[in-house]
């Protein structure tokens, strides 16, 4: 497991230094700060920052695994003038900030973050819009570009306050960015907002015009009126977001109860020794929990009933939380218990914490006639009905219709993360090849089916790593085991400025 | 006879201070003040408004409206001035201090130089106008009627001799209503030692040792301390011998301070104070006395309460003056409201404290810090740390100043005149810089909750913690630490002391950043469609930021037009009467280069 962490430390810094040396010393060069110094200095002194999707677009376009580093944006929740915040950062040192796919749904992702939890959201913006070789993946559908603004729109009218900051290069439909924003600084000779470029101007009437006179801060602060606040530089402009920030309603009462925080008993340390890497070890995941929970305390539910699925009421970080977390495969019991057990938490109001380490249900004549599939029925209407909010937490295996009852993304978990051993699959590599190889049939030689399976357990393989998960935001990004307390605590934090409906469950099949 | 209860004729910290020893005495404590000056009341039995501390009549009847038999007039104000001691006696009241006529003569410094004479004791050689010995350059002019040094003059060469006089003389005449001068040597690098001298009215003297005060700025003494370092013993023999032979000569009663100038093994007679001084506390601490309760004592007919063969002088005792004062501007007096006071745990004598406002009215003296030794060097040391402990924040004050003095080589080593403050202090003078440890302090204060940078899968961030001093500079700090010494917060602003110096700090705050951005405006357009009613300056004027260019009328509103920033005029299309759109161009200011 430590190895595993330390790869996946190195891969996220390598990502995290963005572009290419030259993009970026080109950009500090302007007197730019980079982008992640600019998260930084926009940040309280010391603010975590629960980055999301630190690793996206890994290995997914070209051959370079850091082609566009983080997917070109940085996406987050971290505390700004005392008020947690969503932040959107453009990196242009990665192909100038344009839009990739998965940059537009990283962006999507951060606003429906912000909505669900009500983060106020704040744009740095500095992107030259959509990345135009890539069109068609990004601009017409209903999750592409056009919906960060739909988003902005909404969030706006149910009070989640919308700011950006124009540090560069807002062209086209970024442009409405700061425009569809609540409030909104640019920086003086730096940042530029406008609909069509000067190139494009001038193939379009022949005016022959600069980017600053076109759209830069002294026009839009002075005469468009499209900003609201003139910056002499970065520094400035994320001062100024730090005052507007400054300028919200202070958020009401938390709608969940905090208590005062104790540590784990159990060094959290020793997560990398009590989970094996390969997920088909068992071990008791109350080890796990036991080095997550405050004071390592957890009040068991049903201990004795259900024995493969774990359920207990703990606390993390003085947050109240209902644990669910699978210790073996899900039987009908199990999956009963949780289903209960949910409508419990539900009923107190308590947020729910799925540790998903699951190969399925238990398959046979004896288990489906005894009606396995609608006691997961059961367990998967429970985790859809919830309404208190759900983090899941990919601890080892995520395989088939275990991934639906363990609340996988599917399933709205307010934040769903990955240990870096973790696999996700509709079923393992193994048992994969084999039903298609039973599919087939008829094969001359063992050698033969063998040569059939192994590349489809190969794909399986590549497929199911937490790293290609990741690259396409199938989750909000993969965690050092040691932490999981801190990440769901942040989580929980942020989970706690929305209110909790009333819980009305669909039918459970009895 | 012992009193019953005493009036106290003055204010601030002396007045605490006698009200103080009348409660460890059991008198009633009358305390005076003017209007709106209520710092020192605390400790009174009874307060009485005057119209003036320097109103003798109006005290007079204070202190018979409030049955008052005894009348203390602490130091300046009225506490030399015979006339004042006339109208308490003659009001059938104790005057705290020595008989009328004693104060009168000593109040001359021609007249008093006589007497000391006839005591045999040195005085300084002494020329007419008219007959300065070319070789006697440099000479001091000072007003015989003087004190605290109005109308003092040095005279370097015989040609400034008759400017110096007029000055002297014009001086003396608005200070003291007596133009009389006199010319005496001037002795440089001399240091100021005084003899504390007690009298009863049984016609027993005493000296209680002797002071130095040569740490003086422009006459002003700023620190004191007793015994006086190096002082050659005989002649420390023969001032204090000297000191009590002129009380003896002139009856002399109460408290009282004889002053020398003291060069080498020479000592010469400069003058005597017929009052308490600031610096009592000094020969207090090494006397093992309290002065105050001896002037009571006195007052009240009682013998000296320790014979000359009882009084031992034993350890050292500093004391500074804390002033509300800039060091670094000139010592331009301050005034201002004390947000926090941080006194250290030393002898500290003021009314000073949280919430106090400091006029410019009265003197700038804010308080008297004491601080004691076995010997000078554990008194220095006691000093320095008691000033680090020290902070009035909110006033400017000269204690970070008075930290670096009494800790400067020069000090240490015993070797400042009363010369050296005003020309050798050297960089002394000069404001300090910043001191780190200012800024980690601030950095801490102003974000107390800054969290540990966590981030996911990496290293944490570095905690930086930006604050913005006075001067507008930023200081990204990543090894903030709680200051150790006086510091107080309100929420937005720190104020840290270090070393007695105190520095204001905020978080950077991007609405109060200079508006570079919006000066630079160097045109000067209509605000609203109307008429320009006024053109008040020409092309070619030089104009400063805010300087009003001329007016437009609109809508019943008259609009100032102004420039933004400092420069120069270099295009008027304005005219008075004619009608402008809003936006059209009236003025052009070219800022100036050097900004």
């Amino acid at each position: 497991m430590r190895e595993l962490v330390s790869e996946l430390r190195e891969r996220t810094a390598t990502a995290r230094l963005g572009g290419s040396e030259k993009a970026r010393d080109r950009h500090v060069a302007r007197g730019k700060l980079l982008p992640r110094d600019r998260v930084d200095r926009l940040l309280d002194p010391g603010s975590p920052f629960l980055e999301i999707g630190a690793l996206a677009a890994y290995d997914l376009y070209g051959d370079d695994p850091f082609a566009v580093p983080s997917a070109g944006i940085i996406t987050g929740i971290g505390r700004v003038a005392g008020r947690e915040c969503v932040i959107v950062a453009n990196d242009a040192t990665v192909k100038g900030g344009t839009y990739y796919p998965l940059t537009v749904k990283k962006h999507l992702r951060a606003q429906t973050i912000a909505a669900e939890n009500r983060l106020p959201c704040l744009y740095l913006v500095d992107s030259g819009g959509a990345f135009l070789p890539m069109q068609d993946e990004v601009f017409p559908d209903r999750e592409h570009f056009g919906r960060i603004f739909f988003h902005q729109a909404q969030m706006s009218a149910q009070g989640i306050p919308q700011v950006a900051a124009v540090m560069g290069s807002c062209t086209a439909g970024g442009a409405y960015v700061p425009a569809m924003s609540d409030e909104t600084v640019i920086v003086r000779e730096q940042g530029t907002i406008f609909l069509g470029g000067p190139p494009l101007v001038k193939a379009a009437t022949g005016e022959v015009v600069t980017a600053e006179e076109l759209g830069g801060g002294d026009v839009h602060a002075k005469v468009s009126g499209v900003v609201d606040h003139l910056a002499e530089d970065d520094d400035h402009a994320l001062q100024l977001v730090r005052s507007i920030v400054d300028t919200f309603a202070r958020p009401q009462t938390p709608s969940i109860d905090r208590r005062e925080p104790l540590p784990p008993r159990e060094d959290p340390d020793e997560l990398y020794d009590v989970v094996p890497v390969d997920s088909r070890t068992p071990y008791d995941v109350r080890e796990v929990i036991s080095r997550i929970v405050d004071d390592s305390r957890l009040h068991e539910f049903k201990p004795l009933y259900g024995e493969t699925l774990v359920c207990g009421f703990a606390h993390i970080d003085g947050w109240p939380v209902a644990i669910l977390a699978n210790n073996g495969i899900l039987f009908s019991e199990s999956a009963l218990k949780g289903a209960h057990f949910i409508e419990l938490a539900n009923q107190r109001g308590i947020p729910l914490v799925f540790l998903q380490n699951i190969t399925g249900f238990m398959v046979g004549r004896e288990y489906e006639s005894g009606g396995i599939a609608k006691d997961g029925a059961k367990l998967v209407t429970a985790v859809a009905s919830s309404v208190v909010p759900k983090f899941t937490v990919v601890i080892g295996g995520s395989f088939g219709a275990g991934n639906y009852g363990m609340c996988g993304r599917a399933y709205d978990p307010r934040f769903l993360w990955m240990w870096p051993n973790a696999k996700i699959s509709v079923m393992g590599g193994e048992q994969a090849a084999s039903v298609l190889a039973t599919v087939r049939g008829d094969f001359e030689s063992p050698e033969a089916e063998e040569d059939f399976k192994a590349p489809i357990r190969d794909r399986y393989e590549t497929q199911g790593s937490a790293y290609y998960s990741t690259a396409r935001l199938w989750d909000d990004g993969i965690i050092d085991p040691v932490d999981t307390r801190r990440v769901l605590a942040l989580g929980l934090s942020a989970a706690a400025h929305a209110p909790v409906p009333e819980p009305r469950f669909g039918v459970f099949r009895m | 006879m012992t009193l019953q209860s005493l009036l106290v004729a003055n204010r601030g910290e002396i007045a605490a201070r006698v009200l103080r020893a009348c409660r460890e005495l059991g008198i009633r404590g009358i305390a005076v003040h003017v209007a709106g000056d209520t710092a020192h009341l605390a400790a009174a039995a009874a307060v009485v408004e005057v119209p003036s501390y320097l109103d003798g009549a109006a005290i007079v009847a204070a202190a018979r409206e409030a049955g008052a038999e005894a009348i203390h007039p602490g130091y300046g104000f009225l506490s030399e001035n015979a006339g004042f001691a006339r109208q308490v006696t003659d009001a059938g009241l104790v005057f705290v201090g020595p008989d009328t006529d004693v104060i009168e003569l000593m109040g001359r410094k021609d007249r008093a130089r006589e007497v000391a004479e006839r005591a045999g004791v040195p005085v300084m050689p002494r020329y007419e106008p008219d007959a300065v010995p070319s070789d006697a350059f440099p000479v001091l002019v000072k007003a015989a009627a003087g004190g605290g040094g109005k109308g003092m003059h040095v005279v370097r060469r015989a040609e400034d001799l008759a400017d110096a006089w007029a000055t002297a003389a014009r001086e003396a005449q608005a200070a003291f209503g007596d133009d009389t001068l006199l010319i005496e040597r001037y002795v440089e690098g001399g240091r100021h030692v005084e003899v504390q001298v007690f009298g009863d009215r049984h016609g027993d003297v005493v000296h209680l040792f002797e002071r130095d005060c040569s740490a003086q700025r422009r006459h002003q003494k700023v620190v004191e301390e007793a015994p006086a370092p190096h002082l050659d013993s005989a002649v420390r023999e023969r001032i204090l011998s000297a000191a009590v032979a002129l009380s003896r000569e002139v009856g002399y009663v109460g408290a009282g301070t004889v002053e020398f100038l003291v060069k080498g093994d020479e000592a010469f007679f400069l003058e005597m104070n017929t009052r308490l001084q600031v610096e009592h506390p000094v020969t207090e601490e090494v006397t093992r006395t309290d002065l105050v309760h001896w002037q009571l004592a006195v007052a009240a007919g009682e013998p000296l309460p320790m014979t000359q063969d009882d009084l031992t002088c034993r350890g050292h005792a500093i004391e500074v003056r804390v002033y509300a004062e800039d060091p670094y501007a000139g010592f331009l007096p301050q005034a201002g409201r004390v947000r926090e006071a941080w006194w250290p745990v030393a002898r500290v004598e003021t009314v000073v404290e949280d919430g106090t406002t400091i006029s410019s009215a009265f003197d700038p003296m804010l308080a008297k810090v004491v601080a004691t030794g076995a010997d000078r060097d554990e008194a220095i040391a006691a000093m320095v740390e008691a000033l680090d402990e020290t902070a009035l924040f909110g006033v400017t004050t000269n204690v970070g100043f008075l930290r670096r003095l009494v800790d400067s080589a020069a000090f240490r080593a015993g070797d400042v005149d009363t010369g050296w403050l005003d020309t050798s202090a050297g960089d002394l003078l000069e404001a300090p810089t910043l001191p780190a440890e200012a800024v980690h302090g601030a950095a801490a204060l102003l974000w107390p909750e800054a969290g540990d940078g966590w981030r996911v899968a990496g290293d944490a961030a570095p905690v930086v913690r930006p604050v913005v001093d006075e001067t507008g500079e930023r200081h990204d700090v990543t090894d903030a630490l709680a200051p150790s010494g006086p510091a107080t917060i309100d929420g937005v602003r720190a104020w840290v002391a270090v070393e007695g110096q105190p520095w204001v700090f905020e978080r950077p705050d991007g609405t109060r950043r200079p508006r570079a951005v919006h000066a630079g405006d160097a045109e000067v357009t209509a605000p609203m469609p109307g008429t320009v009613i006024s053109v008040e300056v020409a092309e070619g004027d030089r104009v400063h930021a805010g300087q009003r260019l001329g007016a437009v009328e609109a809508m019943k509103m008259e609009l100032a037009l102004t420039a933004s920033h400092d420069g120069v005029v270099t295009h008027v299309s304005a005219v008075a009467g004619r009608q402008v759109k809003m936006g059209e161009l009236l003025f052009h200011v070219e800022a100036q280069e050097d900004r």
